[in-house]
């Protein structure tokens, strides 16, 4: 049992994550990158993947599988300069689908790169200041931030923790700069040497968020280490920090399972803080479980040697003591759509963007509307973790310039039409290009969506906000165990029904009904709302009351 | 024997009876097919049938595999690997290209299948699991056994094997080694399941069985016999985006004497619609029979089936202006046309006419297929041939038609040999080279070597317009190339690249080693189109030869012309 995973010995074996991903370029027969590779592939960004509606028609044509590669941004914080964001445009125009997709991290996808554009793309987003590195793969993450500025006064001082946190974590090698932007190879090894990842990386993908009361936009307490900004009377007073949170569990196998993280304490300066989420990342790695991928996130290490443990353990490394947990409160999980003024007067228009798919469509050409915006240069562009964009430090001055062009491209009119769940609403990616999906999720939650709005007005409950969330299979990543009403795929056109979860993400919810295909959602639906409608208490919520009228048992 | 012995003067006779005293068998019948040949061509190269003709053919066994993220695939195609050592004829497959109907006539089949979702099978395996359930046919000879993947931590560990299996048995198949369940960690299992598998069949190895190059002996009968060939299979190689259309097409072709290089020869009908018209127009009865080559037909059959009636030639056209005593320009044009433009006085003397005009041309097609390995079939490369004329999309008569053929549909055709274009004996190098349409010829040469287990390398050369909608067979093509029967391949996209990428740039990128190739005596072959790409390929190799070679111009011509002597430059171009 014990034995190490595959992925440990490529790992180990990848002299620093290089593997022979120059040679998978090379070869011209496929479209793929060699197998080993594809795990490496990952610490530098990209996935390799497969058009999967397209797989049985190109067998039947002696063709392989229509393989290509989707890559995803490294964004501390989910920021974009103007000038970054056309660079961003152009790329995808010029060598992917097209679609830009924001992620549930704040971060920005492509799809759709033919293994002859990497380095092509790669170049372009070097041009323009931006990289890839370790966005995937078993190492820290996009590290999140509570996007809006609005939050606090000070939201720039802990916004700029992300970054930190971010270049605190990043792995030293220089294989990216080698392999995609062709750099010479270093003479001396040694430059390259890890003491955090050593040659053994994570055991696991590592994730964490910054997030600033009372919004948890940011999901904190779904990361492995989750810190909530404590801030009093306008100064940041320091992190409380939680560890273990982790969404994904696998079906039929029971020893998986999603988890919140846990609150172990506070630290009051940068230096602690900094120094607390090393050495947490640091015993992940003598710790973390190196044969059995499925157990091995920080929250499976935390469960099997007990919190107590864990925290002596940091104590130790780190040399000091984690002082007891601030006072915090959660008010909310969303995004605040429209115009927003912050504390130093600059505006903020937050824009709706359907499960992060930013496009041109017949009513709305929110893609296009972005580049005009860009192009003015008199916007920063922000990304939520609830998949929305948020055009930002506008000046009172250029207000109105960018309120004519979100006009004419036809987007507030979508952002204030859109009904209040389907704004709340998340879905994954899926089909087509996720490898894992088992049903759909953001091609199918929209009209999914449009036939729940009307349930809710026969119910009268069109103004409550919901939080409903669909992924495609139960790896969550668009968080359905952290929601009101969650939907997890298992088989196609099927999902497991979730209930029970709270509004502002400290609750997970539990299956309510396994395997339901679309009618039986909507006559479950119909039923739930109607006796949410005449039963709820003021204010209840409707995951609240989900547990209260014990339709599951947390 | 007396009478012949007698015909043949003393050391002739010696010399016979020394060749033909304690031959075995097969040896017997392939002298037998030597002489026929000469007989037949009298041409040198038909020593084709190289010794290796007298070796026991291997065994066939058919491998195939049912996978989701690429493991049974591995596993087998290393398997097949092994097994070709072993000197058997291995035709591997993934099950989504497996025919289905070829499952009855498996005598060998052995199956790598993983399992998916909860006990479920690959996508690229339902349609075969599906069909073994629905019974309705029975596998009386097939011997059989499967490799089942799987992983342990979950609850249906390799169900899907488990049910192949057993399904398997239902149907009649004889279970020769019983099914082996891998965890994960496959590789051991894999390798001591197989060896199980070859011990098991080395028994049951047929002694040299004759059945054999009977097939390599070039038969003058079949010559010009007529086919009947059923479509089996049809589809566009193309994936959707692509400016053109290639079709593969697999005919079933019991019986159907040929050889690697040879092509079929069809006679394509006339447009049914266009013959009613010009029969309107002209009001001439249909059901007329008149005189054609040494029979008689109708005048509709004539129409229809035997003669050539769109782009007459100016020569025909010259002939149809005397017969209609009319002034006409010589250009090129469809009868219809001719009619319409230049009517005929009467029925008598569209008769006429009808005298003048050309006999249908066959149009040729190289067979795709090998006969070791595609065993009752012959399998066709066809582009659709489309053309403009004066602004109209207009596109060529029989491609059209091999385009829509549906499977269950049949063929008339006959086997066009070739002689100049066979494959060298079995441990020559062959460098192919084969953009386009050209790659038939050397989906049979491969194939052929690959099933014989010949020892000589290969190298292909295959050019298209796009590497994701037009690399045609490009999976035969990797998995040639992952067992090594294939030792190079060099592509040529086009598009794919900014910069316009062909066959014969790739061949002048890898000038050196292919002179190195020549020198060693590798035997070269160009399929496909003439203009430009054999031409340009041409003087291609002849700039590769002058400057690695260090030749002069002249020695250079000299160099290239012994290479086409001794058969060593072989070209199938239209
Ligand atoms: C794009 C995104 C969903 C979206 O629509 O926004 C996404 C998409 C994918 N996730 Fe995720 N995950 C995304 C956020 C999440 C989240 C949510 C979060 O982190 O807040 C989770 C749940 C939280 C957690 O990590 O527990 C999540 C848990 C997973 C897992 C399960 C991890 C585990 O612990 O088992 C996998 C599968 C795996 O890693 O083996 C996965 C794997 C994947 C892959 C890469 C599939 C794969 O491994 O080949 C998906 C690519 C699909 C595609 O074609 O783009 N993704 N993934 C999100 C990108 C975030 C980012 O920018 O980095
Ligand atoms: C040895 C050999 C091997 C071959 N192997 C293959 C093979 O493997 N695969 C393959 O796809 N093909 C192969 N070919 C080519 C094939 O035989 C046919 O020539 C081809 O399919 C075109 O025939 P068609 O009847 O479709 O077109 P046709 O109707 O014969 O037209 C052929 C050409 O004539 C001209 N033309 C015809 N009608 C008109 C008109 N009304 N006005 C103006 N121009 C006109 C056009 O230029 C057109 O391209 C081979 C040919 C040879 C000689
Ligand atoms: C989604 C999924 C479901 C699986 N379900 C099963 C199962 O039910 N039983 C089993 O034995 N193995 C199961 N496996 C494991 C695979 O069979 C195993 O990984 C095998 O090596 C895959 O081979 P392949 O790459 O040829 O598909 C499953 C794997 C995946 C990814
Ligand atoms: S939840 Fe599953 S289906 Fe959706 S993107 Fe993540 S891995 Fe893919």
């Amino acid at each position: 049992m014990s034995e190490k995973s595959g992925i440990e010995k490529i790992k180990e074996a990848s002299d620093s994550l290089r593997g022979t991903l120059k040679e998978s370029l090379r070869d011209e027969l496929t479209g793929a990158i060699r197998e080993d590779d594809q795990a490496l592939i990952k610490f530098h960004g990209m996935y390799q993947q497969d058009d999967r509606d397209k797989r049985e028609e190109r067998a039947a044509k002696k063709l392989e599988r229509l393989y290509s590669f989707m890559i995803r941004l490294r964004l501390p914080g989910g920021f974009l300069k103007p000038e970054q964001w056309v660079a961003v445009h152009e790329i995808a125009g010029e060598h992917s689908t097209g679609v830009i997709k924001i992620t549930s991290r704040q971060t920005l996808q492509l799809h759709g790169i033919i293994k002859s554009k990497i380095k092509p793309t790669i170049r372009s987003f070097s041009k323009a200041k931006l990289d890839s590195i370790a966005t995937c793969g078993d190492i820290n993450r996009n590290v999140l931030c509570s996007s809006h500025p609005k939050e606090s006064s000070i939201h720039e001082e802990v916004f700029s923790y992300a970054d930190k946190i971010s270049r605190l974590l990043m792995p030293k090698t220089k294989a990216y700069y080698e392999i995609w932007l062709d750099e010479q190879p270093l003479l001396d090894k040694k430059e390259e040497e890890d003491p955090l990842y050593q040659d053994r990386y994570l055991p696991r993908k590592f994730k964490i968020a910054i997030a600033i009361p009372p919004n948890n936009d940011v999901d904190v307490f779904a990361n492995d280490i989750g810190l909530i900004a404590v801030i009093e009377n306008d100064t940041l007073k320091g992190f409380n920090i939680a560890i273990g949170g982790g969404l994904s569990s696998t079906h039929g196998n029971t020893e998986t399972y999603p988890r919140l993280a846990t609150m172990i304490g506070f630290t009051d300066t940068e230096e602690k803080t900094l120094k607390a989420i090393y050495e947490i990342a640091t015993i992940q790695r003598d710790y973390g479980n190196r044969s059995d991928r499925k157990l091995a996130r920080l929250k499976y290490t935390v469960d099997k040697y007990g919190v107590e443990w864990f925290v002596k353990e940091i104590e130790a490394r780190t040399g000091f003591a984690l002082q007891p947990a601030r006072e915090y409160a959660f008010t909310s999980r969303k995004d605040f759509f429209g115009w927003a003024q912050n504390a130093e007067g600059r505006w903020y228009y937050t824009a709706f963007s359907e499960n992060g798919r930013i496009r041109d469509d017949e009513q709305t050409r929110l893609k296009s509307a972005l580049l005009t915006i860009a192009k003015t240069g008199k916007a920063n562009f922000r990304f939520t973790c609830n998949q929305n964009v948020i055009i930002s430090d506008v000046l009172d001055a250029d207000k109105n310039s960018i309120e004519t062009i979100l006009a004419d491209y036809g987007v507030s009119k979508e952002t204030e039409a859109s009904s209040v769940i389907r704004r709340n609403a998340m879905a994954c990616v899926a089909f087509p290009t996720c490898p894992l999906a088992l049903a759909e999720a953001q091609r199918y939650l929209p009209s999914l969506l449009e036939k729940i709005e009307l349930l809710l007005q026969k119910h009268a409950l069109e103004k409550e906000e919901i939080i409903i969330r669909m992924t495609g299979c139960p790896n969550g990543c668009a968080r359905s165990y952290a929601a009101e009403i969650g939907f997890v795929g298992t088989a196609y056109g099927r999902y497991n029904m979730q209930l029970g979860g709270d509004r502002i993400g400290e609750r997970l919810n539990k299956i309510y009904k396994e395997n339901i295909e679309e009618p039986e959602i909507l006559s479950t639906l119909d039923q739930l709302f109607g006796t949410y409608a005449v039963k709820r208490n003021t204010n209840e919520t409707f995951g609240d009351f989900s547990l209260r009228e014990k339709w599951v048992t947390i | 024997m007396n009478q012949e012995k007698n015909m043949l003067a003393g050391p002739k006779q010696t010399l016979l009876t020394g060749l033909t005293a304690g031959a075995s068998r097969e040896e017997l019948i392939w002298i037998s097919g030597y002489i026929a040949a000469l007989i037949e061509g009298g041409e040198k190269d038909t020593a084709i049938p190289e010794p290796v003709v007298a070796v026991p053919m291997p065994q066939k066994i058919t491998l195939v595999y049912g996978t989701e993220t690429g493991n049974s695939k591995r596993v087998a195609t290393e398997l097949a690997a092994k097994a070709k050592k072993k000197q058997l004829q291995v035709k591997l497959a993934s099950l989504d290209q497996y025919r289905l109907t070829d499952l009855t006539k498996e005598e060998n089949l052995f199956v790598v299948i993983s399992t998916q979702g909860d006990g479920e099978p690959p996508v690229a395996a339902q349609k075969f699991y599906d069909h073994i359930h629905r019974n309705g046919f029975r596998l009386e000879k097939t011997k059989y056994s499967v490799l089942a993947l799987g992983d342990t931590s979950y609850p249906m560990f390799c169900k899907t094997g488990e049910d192949v299996d057993a399904q398997l048995e239902k149907l009649g198949g004889k279970r020769i080694v019983p099914i082996r369940k891998c965890d994960v960690d496959y590789e051991a299992d894999a390798d001591t399941w197989f060896e199980e598998v070859i011990r098991s069949l080395s028994q049951t190895v047929p002694a040299a069985t004759p059945s054999i190059k009977v097939q390599q002996v070039p038969d003058i009968k079949s010559n010009k016999l007529i086919y009947t060939g059923t479509v089996l299979s049809h589809i566009n190689l193309h994936d959707t985006g692509s400016s053109r259309e290639t079709y593969h097409i697999e005919l079933s072709a019991e019986g159907v004497d040929y050889l690697p290089g040879d092509s079929i020869a069809m006679v394509p009908e006339n447009n049914a619609d266009r013959v009613e018209e010009i029969l309107s127009l002209t009001g001439i009865d249909r059901t007329r029979t008149i005189p054609f080559k040494e029979s008689t037909v109708t005048v509709y059959d004539l129409l229809r089936k035997k003669i050539g009636i769109v782009f007459l030639h100016e020569r025909v056209i010259k002939k149809y202006a005397a017969v209609v005593q009319q002034e006409i320009p010589e250009v090129r044009m469809d009868l219809f046309t001719l009619l319409q433009l230049y009517p005929v006085k009467n029925t008598e003397q569209f008769e006429e006419v009808l005298k003048i005009l050309p006999a249908q041309s066959p149009r040729i097609y190289t067979i795709a297929s090998s006969p070791s390995t595609h065993t009752g079939e012959i399998h066709l490369t066809v582009e659709k041939d489309v053309f403009e004329i004066n602004g109209t999309q207009t596109t060529g008569l029989c491609s059209a038609h091999l385009s829509q053929v549906a499977p269950g549909s049949t063929i008339e055709f006959f086997i066009q040999r070739n002689k100049r274009f066979r494959l060298p004996a079995p441990e020559k190098d062959l460098i192919m080279i084969g953009p386009g349409t050209g790659i038939a010829a050397f989906r049979s040469f491969i194939s052929e070597r690959d099933a014989t287990g010949a020892s000589g390398k290969n190298w292909l050369f295959f050019g298209e317009e796009d590497f994701v909608t037009d690399f045609l067979y490009q999976t035969e093509i990797q998995d040639w190339h992952q067992t090594g029967v294939l030792s190079k391949v060099s592509l040529a996209f086009s598009k794919s690249k900014s910069t316009n990428i062909m066959v014969q740039h790739k061949l002048l990128e890898h000038g050196k080693e292919i002179f190195n190739w020549i020198e060693s005596g590798a035997h070269l072959y160009v399929c496909g189109q003439k203009t430009p790409m054999s031409l340009e390929v041409e003087s291609a190799l002849l700039g590769i030869i002058e400057r690695f070679g260090g030749y002069s111009a002249k020695e250079t011509q000299a160099y290239f012309d012994k290479m086409k002597e001794e058969g060593r430059y072989s070209k199938d171009v239209y």
